[in-house]
């Protein structure tokens, strides 16, 4: 439209073919190059009267073409195309050029195949975040080995002589250190990939996988509070009502909200004064009672999660429907690696219950359990100044 | 009983089976790690040799009670066909092997048409596969058990294979060597071979047709490794002169 008073340009369709932003192939029935774009040549080096004739896979390295032929071209065939599938192009010069492919077939009535469209986008970005989250996956897990492993040391420590104790002390502080570096890198970059452009269920992904990370990150903590020894005498606390306790217990619903998308957390706050406690150790207390009740409460129930204050106390609930806590299991419930249900549970190492009630305890404070078949109520209690520092 | 080969599941043989539903029984199934098969039953150690197939395959004619069948594998599935008909041999009456290959690995004289370099180079690529990548992270991670359609949305309908699996049953299927096995076939078997096919080479598939003792082979008009999704009116037409 040339005398558009907006100067809107004119699009020339041949132009858009060739100079497109994304590579153009035409193949015949029989997988040969018809026809393609400027844009790819300048892309591969191979000029269209080269690719003319030429099979796709002919452009691929040998283990793209394996690749190409067992399980693209089947998919191709069957469902008449095929979305971002990744495959390294060989330039002319000898190069690899990761790229994500998509691919139309076109029939005629009859159903007979007259031509199939591929469109090539480049990929180098993207396939080295791909790369980054494989590593990412494969560190988590190589991580979650060395916690069970500590598990298993830290188990087998307990029968075992107090000249082993400090061994075993020592190699889980260091493990535990070790675990908490990995760990913060897994977590920056899960939130460098969320200020990139993400599709959807990318974004889902990452967000699972900080999740994730918040969840180890406790049980780093749980497991380093036991080995560090300081449980006999209690735990340490710094004591202080600088700041607010409720934006904590906040952040720590919000952390097991993501974790658990599924799950209903309903949350009652009223702290209306000043409570001086270690919020940190607060936080831990509460993320430890919820991760409780999201492992052995109903998953259809929703979880009570209540703190309030009164003029004299602090007082934090949390609350899940299911099974009762059989009679037996109560008095050692809250002893170390005691695992309620007997099955390996991913969710922890049995440690979750003990550490909240030294927690308790550090604070001057009891956490007691009700539990009946309609709900099982865990309650901290303390005094909103306690005495001494712990 | 139709066995489709590495990288897709039992939708291979769609334009394909179907033809044979009028005169016989057809059996169809996905390999443990492909398609709707229970991926929990994926053992490393049984599956670190085509042998592990070739006893699902037994199993499944035991089970079924087949005796004189004809066996149609795909691909790597030939030779677990061919082994399985050497445990069993009153199983199957015969076999049709389409694109097979006793060996993929060149060895000295022989010429399978890879080389170890090219083969650990496609293994690596499974690891940045995008169909196959998000079947192996959406369990991973997305995989609360309690919620499994978050992973079912990210994977394929058709050729669904597990990452991991796939990656070792790469590494079986192309390390394999079934050139010894050749020999005591002692079913009728069919050979179908198409042309540029750049998994099993015309080469390699005449090396099968000389050492299995009562073998044919048909060449087929038709390109690539996959003629039962390419060509499959050829391919009915050559299974259903044969039998």
């Amino acid at each position: 439209m040339p005398g558009d008073p907006h100067g809107t340009p004119t699009e020339d369709f041949e132009d858009l073919y060739e100079n497109a932003p994304c590579g153009y192939l035409s193949l015949r029935p029989d997988g040969r190059i018809f026809k393609s774009n400027a844009t790819l040549s300048g892309w591969i080096g191979f000029s269209q009267a080269e690719l003319l004739g030429k099979k796709l896979h002919e452009l691929l390295t040998i283990a793209g073409r394996v690749f190409y032929e067992t399980h693209f071209s089947p998919l191709l065939r069957m469902q008449g195309f095929f979305n971002e599938v990744a495959l390294d192009l060989v330039t002319k010069d000898g190069k690899k050029l990761p790229v994500l492919a998509n691919a139309m077939e076109r029939r005629d009535d009859a159903g007979n195949l007259l031509f199939t469209r591929v469109t090539i986008f480049q990929a180098a970005q993207r396939r080295r975040y791909e790369r980054n989250l494989v590593d990412l996956r494969t560190a988590a897990e190589a991580a979650k080995g060395e916690a069970i492993a500590a598990k298993v040391l830290a188990e087998a420590g307990l029968t075992e002589e107090q000249a082993v104790a400090e061994l075993r002390e020592q190699f889980i502080a260091v493990l535990g250190h070790d675990l908490r570096n990995p760990l913060a890198s897994i977590n920056a970059g899960t939130r460098m990939l969320l200020q990139e452009e993400l599709s959807d269920r990318a974004q889902k992904i990452v967000a699972l996988m900080q999740g994730s990370v918040s969840r180890m990150s406790d049980l780093i903590d749980n497991v380093l509070d036991f080995a560090q020894g300081r449980l006999g005498g209690g735990i340490t606390v710094a004591l202080d009502a600088r700041e607010p306790l409720e934006p904590v217990l906040q952040q720590v619903v919000d952390e097991l909200r993501v974790g658990s998308p599924s799950r209903l957390i309903e949350t009652h706050f009223k702290i209306t004064h000043k409570v001086y406690c270690d919020r940190g150790r607060i936080g831990q207390l509460a993320s430890n009672l919820l991760g409780n009740a999201l492992t052995h409460g109903a998953a259809d129930t929703p979880i009570q999660f209540l703190a309030s204050t009164t003029g004299e106390k602090l007082e934090i609930s949390v609350v899940n429907g299911g099974d009762p806590i059989p009679p037996e299991a109560m008095n050692r419930l809250f002893h170390p690696f005691f695992r309620g249900d007997g099955r390996d549970s991913p969710q922890g190492l049995g440690l979750g219950l003990h550490i909240a009630s030294e927690i308790a305890k550090a604070h001057d404070g009891t956490l007691v359990v009700a539990s009946s078949p309609v709900e099982t109520r865990f309650t901290f209690q303390m005094p909103l100044e306690p005495d001494g520092e712990g | 009983m139709f066995a489709h080969g590495f990288g897709c599941d039992q939708n291979m043989w769609r334009f394909v089976s179907p033809a044979f539903e009028d005169e016989f029984r057809t059996v169809l199934f996905d390999h443990v790690g492909a398609g709707g098969s229970d991926l929990a039953a994926y053992d490393t150690t049984k599956y670190s040799t085509l042998a592990g197939y070739a006893d699902d395959l037994a199993e499944i004619g035991i089970e079924l009670g087949l005796k004189d069948a004809v066996f149609v594998g795909h691909s790597v599935s030939s030779m677990i066909g061919v082994m399985a008909s050497i445990k069993v041999p009153e199983m199957f009456e015969s076999l049709v092997l389409v694109g097979p290959s006793a060996r993929y690995l060149d060895e000295g004289e022989y010429i399978g048409g890879f080389s170890h370099a090219q083969i650990e180079e496609l293994l690596e690529s499974l690891a940045d596969n995008h169909l196959g990548w998000s079947a192996a992270m959406a369990p991973a991670i997305m995989g609360n058990p309690d919620r499994p359609e978050l992973g079912e949305e990210l994977t394929n309908s058709f050729c669904r294979t597990d990452p991991d699996i796939a990656k070792a049953f790469a590494r079986v299927t192309f390390m394999s060597d079934n050139r010894d096995d050749l020999s005591k076939v002692t079913a009728r078997t069919l050979i179908l071979q198409c042309r540029e096919d750049i998994i099993a080479s015309e080469q390699v598939g005449a090396y099968v047709q000389q050492h299995i003792p009562k073998s044919e082979m048909v060449i087929l008009d038709a390109t690539g490794h996959c003629p039962n999704l390419s060509a499959p009116n050829e391919v009915v037409a050559a299974i259903k002169a044969f039998v």
